[in-house]
């Protein structure tokens, strides 16, 4: 359905002629079809461009989450490193652990915002 | 691979990099009323240098670019000659008794030291901006 459609009524051929009480003047004043049909017509579609063939929302998700994983299992090796004296500097460390927190803070912040989307469905009204 | 603190991996090698020239600047400081080194002759003052290190693109959010960083390419000894001293006790003292002592100025060393550690001051604070931006960035989706 158009969302535009009702906007568009107004300027139906009826009105043009004159007809619901508006005068040939008036109907001019409105917006004409073809304008409103520039602001309508790119239409969005569902884009299946942009994701790789074979990849879905949930390997996607499950990238993310391994990744984040793999950011703390690196944070940890670099702690350890640290710890025991194989030589790994302290900012290093540091800056992969911080890595690690901001990641697992994003993995976080996605999880929050599919769960409130969840929720929206779950209270619309049928 | 995510990509969450963009631009760090070369700030994580200046890092590196500064740590290793306040080694050496110490080591200088240390060293600077040694008359004897093991090959017989007085310590000499060394100096780091640094040059570009080329990381690799790591693809993500790149334009392009790749990731400029820093590494010492080597340390190298300054040439400048021995500065004498009378001291006819010493045991390293010549016929004439003047010991051959490393030409370290002190001062020049600390200032050094104070140029080093602004400087990794300064890559420190480029890590925590780049943090505290991308915990900002993450507070769009909070309400």
């Amino acid at each position: 359905m158009n969302p535009l459609s009702a906007i568009r009524l107004p300027v139906s051929p009826d009105m043009l002629r004159g007809a619901n009480g508006l005068t040939p003047d008036m109907a001019k004043l409105a917006i004409p079809q073809y304008e409103l049909g520039k602001i309508a017509s790119p239409t969005l579609q569902p884009s299946t461009a942009i994701t790789p063939a074979g990849a879905t929302f949930e390997s996607t998700l499950g990238r993310l989450v391994s990744d984040v994983s793999a950011k703390q299992a690196a944070a940890g090796e670099a702690v350890a490193g640290l710890t025991t004296g194989a030589g790994v500097p302290l900012h290093q460390a540091v800056i992969a652990a911080e890595e690690a927190s901001v990641s697992f803070q994003l993995m976080v912040e996605v999880r929050n915002k599919l769960l409130e989307s969840y929720q929206e469905l779950m209270r619309m009204q049928v | 691979m995510i990509n969450v603190l963009t631009g760090i991996n070369a700030t994580s090698s200046a890092l590196e990099a500064e740590r290793i020239r306040m080694e050496v600047i110490s080591q200088n400081i240390a060293n600077a009323e040694v008359s004897r080194m093991p090959d017989g002759k007085p310590y000499q003052r060394q100096q780091v240098v640094f040059e570009t290190l080329l990381t690799q693109q790591t693809g993500g959010i790149g334009n392009g670019v790749g990731e400029t960083g820093v590494q010492v390419a080597r340390i190298e000894k300054d040439q400048r000659a021995p500065r004498l001293v009378f001291n006819p006790g010493h045991k390293d003292a010549d016929a004439n008794g003047m010991v051959a002592m490393p030409d370290i100025n002190i001062h020049e060393e600390m200032a050094d030291l104070i140029s080093a550690s602004r400087t990794f001051e300064a890559n420190l604070a480029v890590v925590r901006n780049a943090r505290t931006m991308a915990l900002q960035t993450l507070s769009i989706g909070k309400r």
